[in-house]
């Protein structure tokens, strides 16, 4: 294995999520972010996946780099999804699925054997293509993850800030008792994304975000995803290519067959893509 | 974060923490203890019964008396004062109770999910579905005490022949019981015809009817023919009503002869809560010859279920 | 649509017996020393969410554990020792019509949308349930049962009246069908007292639900020993069935690997609902009763018997109300990296408890029917009392209607005292079947 181990002296310093934002680009531009010297934070090399016998995704490798939007796009079927659940192993949810090659988070291969997978998705937050909001009161929903991690003292300040932080807390401010399922699809979604960053994940998970969303939801979400990036790695799956345009700064193209075809900066894939498949995927003579 | 602290966090295992461990083994056991019942079910009727009959009982080293095989499957006689346990009059009883009650059930049963699924309003059917549920609902004592106070009686203003304790009332409201079972299964599989079928047949000018009876009908087919089988098993099954409504007679009738129906006989199940209600003692030769009933009367319920699942799966895969 | 004023007529009717029979049993002033008891912790408990929402829940829980055993240890003593004390009217007039006038006040302002209408109606209710407790003996009623009957059948239901004929003038006709019912039946009542028509005698009396066997006399026949049997039986069944019930269908839906094991489970439940339910009597004769050397007829057991006898429906309704649970919701959970435990607590459960809680109703309606277990494993059909403990003896109603409809055959019993036990069994069953199906459908439109 080519990764630095895990080393076992590393247990002493305790994990302090605050001192996490030194990285010289936050707050920034997005467009400028993409010209920096980036950290890798999440790295896959060699992915395969099968189920059952169909192969989903074909020698995956890429490096995707800290505090950034990175957008996957294809066509249905290509294993963009699929991809992105191998990053916080939500497949091992799915009986038939089967992963080999490496993950890295960190530099922590997570499909090693002592990686416990539910540790892995505390750190990795997943927001879902339908908003899924638990039927549970608005401030309950967003304390989940902190519930389930018997995070001590009180929630209210963190409530108040992941919802600031996901452009929803002016919103339901007053209403924070009610039900989750009594907002409107858009805000639903925002729910679900301040219950993901709630726990402080390392790397946000966005499967489709906005695709069951009417348009104006779809801007909003747009805009929060530009402005998490300032904090958070956002790797997102999308269906649009000109969403993946707007708000992303590196784009990875999958195509039919499971195959990564092409990854780089997002300007550099769509103004001059590499390989003639993903020019033709662009300018939409397929998929 | 460094990123050996987060290697660290992700080896953090949350699975062996002891509330995951206690509820997982709580839920285990939850699982296994329905294997459980079934095998104790099987064990225990099977090794009571097996001291019952004289070839295994020697087989088990157990003492005292037992019947042959070829007398309990044979004999036509069920008499425990005398010592004569032939099965026969009792298996006969049990299939008049299947015969008459299938009679009255299977059509009724049929017509009621025909018309719950094909004419009935969504808005009567949603009243309509609770009623025969609540029907099913119904204590069989109760039913019993029905067939013994008003059908033993009407029927004895048409047949005057007819004795205080007899099967035609005993199979009759043992078909009552059991045409909700029919209605909803069969309801469930006609409900699960496609709507192309039924449309197929209205452009052909179709009538109502001829849809329903020649189209949704033999659709449904193996669904209607699996709650036959459930419903039927259940009349087999079925013990208080046929106790207190043919008495405690085992005669040993045909039940193919009608007029044998006006008589009182005795099924199986009813022969059970005879000897439980006469004195036997615990152990003895009337004790295991309930085990003896009971293992006739699982392998056959257990058979008749297992079938139906397989025609039930049958139209499932056909439609899903 | 009649049937929505009818049921909420009906329900204060039903509670209004209810309440009688309670404080029948229980004398004002236990009463009320239970009500103070069960007041105060209840009242700190506000006060502690109010004052501070951030301390632990073990202290919480811990402390409210306290304050409620100790409230209950002391407090009704106390209030029962004091020297002066109001009169039994007043106490239930407090207790009973206060609450009952705060909840119809809250009931009328919120449908009227008008705070003083709904003051105004709350406010009347308590001076009508005040005004019974001091004029209801010269009516010609006791004190004490004017009080209750106006406090929980008389004030909500002409407060209903009142409001459903202020609310919706469209519905108003509604209101009639009860009136005719209850006015009909009144009349009848008076029209037959006054001419002296000799009606049917009813059967199920007083005395029939409150005594016991008596095999030379129908007539004097009681269901008491029955009706507590079977409730008894009724709790050991809930107790056993629902947690292994739910527990095997978490396991089933929740942890199990698709792998043979759990096939054969499945098959094996599937199967297990279609054995006949004389069989499972055999199970408890041969396991409980021969193996591990219980007595026959005892609590336990006939209700361990007939928790065997509904595990497989328990389980399979339990099965279906998890499976209904949208995927997308355990998705979230596992997302957020909520362990199995952690989701199927939070998730889960909540999601398919009113599932959960049909299947279960009905399942415990078909235990308290059953007859042929209970007569395999050796349920007296005559009990005179109620088991002290789980190893007594137990009587069950469906065994009792047995009895009388076999052992004691004749005219007598059969046209008194069956019917009038099938009546009770069919009302208490038909009572928790439509419990079940009303929160089903509830359940069922609000997805």
């Amino acid at each position: 294995m080519s990764n630095e181990e895990p080393t076992t002296e590393a247990r002493t310093s305790a994990p302090d999520r605050s001192s996490a934002t030194t990285s010289v680009d936050a707050g920034e531009e997005t467009s400028d972010r993409a010209a920096e010297p980036d950290r890798t934070i999440v790295e896959a090399r060699n992915i395969d996946v099968w189920y059952d016998e169909d192969q989903a995704l074909r020698d995956v490798s890429m490096e995707v780099p800290e505090k950034k939007v990175t957008a996957m796009i294809g066509p249905s079927g290509c294993g963009k999804s699929t991809f992105l659940r191998c990053i916080n192993r939500m497949n091992d949810l799915v009986d038939a699925a089967r992963v080999e090659g490496e993950l890295l988070l960190g530099s922590k291969n997570v499909y090693d054997a002592d990686v416990d997978p539910i540790a892995l998705r505390r750190r990795v937050g997943i927001v879902f293509q339908k908003p899924n909001p638990f039927p549970k009161s608005i401030y309950d929903n967003v304390a989940y993850g902190l519930e389930i991690q018997d995070v001590e003292g009180g929630h209210d300040a963190i409530v108040e800030r992941s919802l600031e932080r996901a452009a929803l807390w002016e919103e339901v401010e007053d209403r924070l008792e009610e039900s989750g399922l009594e907002l409107s699809g858009g805000q639903q979604q925002r729910l679900c994304i301040a219950r993901a960053i709630a726990t402080d994940p390392e790397v946000l998970l966005m499967d489709e975000p906005a695709s069951a969303l009417d348009p104006i939801a779809t801007n909003q979400i747009e805009d929060l995803i530009e402005d998490l990036a300032e904090e958070y790695t956002v790797i997102i799956v999308t269906h649009n290519m000109q969403q993946a345009a707007r708000i992303s700064d590196k784009t990875a193209v999958f195509l039919t067959g499971g195959e990564l075809v092409e990854f780089d900066d997002t300007r550099q894939v769509f103004e001059s893509p590499q390989s003639q498949r993903v020019e033709d995927y662009i300018t939409g003579k397929f998929g | 974060m460094s990123t050996d602290d987060l290697a660290n966090e992700l080896t953090r295992r949350t699975e062996n923490a002891p509330q995951e461990l206690l509820t997982r083994a709580f839920f285990f056991f939850c699982a296994v203890l329905s294997i459980v019942t079934t095998v104790a079910i099987i064990v225990l009727l099977t090794t009571e019964a097996a001291k019952f009959f004289s070839l295994t009982a020697s087989l088990l080293g157990v003492e005292g008396q037992t019947v042959s095989l070829v007398d309990f499957f044979t004999g036509t006689t069920w008499q425990t004062s005398t010592g004569e346990y032939g099965v026969l009059p009792l298996v006969a009883g049990t299939l008049m109770v299947v015969i008459g009650s299938a009679i009255i059930a299977l059509p009724l049963g049929v017509g009621t999910a025909i018309y719950l699924s094909e004419y009935a309003s969504p808005r009567l059917r949603s009243k309509l579905k609770p009623a025969l549920e609540i029907l099913a609902g119904i204590p069989t004592v109760v039913y019993g005490f029905f067939a013994l106070i008003y059908i033993t009686p009407a029927l004895g203003t048409v047949l005057p022949d007819i004795a205080f304790f007899n099967m035609a009332s005993a199979a009759i409201v043992v078909g009552i019981m059991i045409i909700p079972m029919v209605a909803s299964i069969s309801e469930d599989a006609m409900s699960a015809v496609p709507d192309e079928l039924r449309e197929a047949g209205y452009g052909l000018g179709a009538t109502k009817f001829d849809v329903s009876a020649g189209v949704v009908v033999p659709a449904a087919a193996s669904g209607i023919f699996s709650s036959f089988i459930l419903a039927l098993s259940r009349a087999i099954g079925e013990t208080m009503a046929v106790t207190i409504a043919a008495g405690s007679q085992a005669r040993f009738l045909n039940p193919i002869d009608p007029t044998a129906y006006l008589e009182g006989a005795m099924p199986m199940t009813a022969a059970m809560i005879q000897l439980l209600t006469g004195d036997i003692t615990g152990g003895g030769l009337a004790y295991r010859s309930l085990f003896a009933i009971g293992l006739t009367l699982f392998a056959i319920t257990l058979l008749m279920n297992v079938i139906s699942d397989l025609v039930a799966a049958r139209y499932r895969e056909e439609y899903e | 649509m009649p049937s929505r004023v009818i049921s909420p007529a009906g329900s204060a009717r039903h509670l209004a017996s209810i309440a009688i029979v309670f404080l029948d049993v229980l004398p004002p002033l236990v009463w009320l020393g239970y009500v103070l008891a069960l007041a105060l912790p209840l009242a700190a408990s506000v006060a502690i969410e109010r004052v501070d929402r951030q301390l632990p829940f073990l202290a919480r829980f811990g402390l409210l554990a306290a304050l409620l055993v100790a409230s209950l240890l002391f407090v009704p003593g106390v209030v029962t020792s004091m020297p002066t004390v109001p009169t039994g009217s007043i106490i239930v007039a407090v207790t009973l019509g206060g609450p009952i006038a705060a909840i119809v006040g809250r009931f009328a302002a919120g449908r009227l949308e008008n705070r003083r209408t709904g003051l105004a109606v709350g406010g009347g209710s308590f001076l009508a349930v005040l005004g019974a407790a001091f004029l209801g003996s010269s009516v010609g009623l006791a004190a004490l049962p004017a009080t209750i009957l106006t406090s929980v059948s008389l004030v909500p239901a002409a407060a209903y009246v009142l409001v459903v004929a202020i609310d919706r003038p469209g519905r108003r006709i509604g209101l009639l069908l009860p009136a005719v019912v209850f006015g009909g039946a009144l009349l009848g009542a008076v029209v037959v007292d006054a001419m002296n028509f000799a009606g049917p005698n009813s059967w199920i009396d007083w005395g029939f639900l409150t005594g016991v066997h008596n095999s030379s006399s129908a007539a004097a026949a009681g269901f008491y020993p029955v009706i507590g049997g079977s409730i008894i039986l009724m709790v050991i069944v809930a107790v056993l069935a629902f947690p292994l019930g739910v527990g095997t269908a978490v396991y089933l839906e929740e942890y199990a690997p698709d792998n043979r094991f759990t096939r054969i489970i499945d098959v094996n439940i599937s199967n297990l609902a279609g054995v006949p339910s004389v069989v499972y009597g055999l199970l408890g004769l041969g396991l409980f009763i021969t193996y591990l050397g219980e007595s026959p007829g005892t609590a336990l057991v006939g209700g361990a018997t007939l928790g065997l006898l509904i595990l497989p429906i328990v389980i399979i309704s339990a099965r279906e109300a998890i499976r209904s649970v949208p995927d997308s919701m355990r998705q979230a959970s596992y997302g957020m990296g909520a362990t199995r435990w952690q989701t199927v607590k939070n998730v889960v459960l909540p999601e398919a408890f009113p599932g959960i809680l049909t299947g279960t109703i009905l399942a415990i309606g078909r235990a308290i029917g059953e007859t042929a277990p209970l007569v395999v494993v050796g349920l007296p059909s005559v009990i005179y009392s109620l088991p002290t403990d789980l190893s007594s003896s137990v009587g069950a109603m469906p065994m009792q209607i047995y009895a009388w409809a076999s052992l004691y055959a004749g005219p007598g019993f059969y046209n008194s005292a069956v019917p009038a036990g099938v009546v009770v069994l069919l009302v208490v069953l038909l009572a928790m079947n439509s419990v079940a199906i009303a929160l089903r459908n509830r359940y069922q439109r609000e997805n």
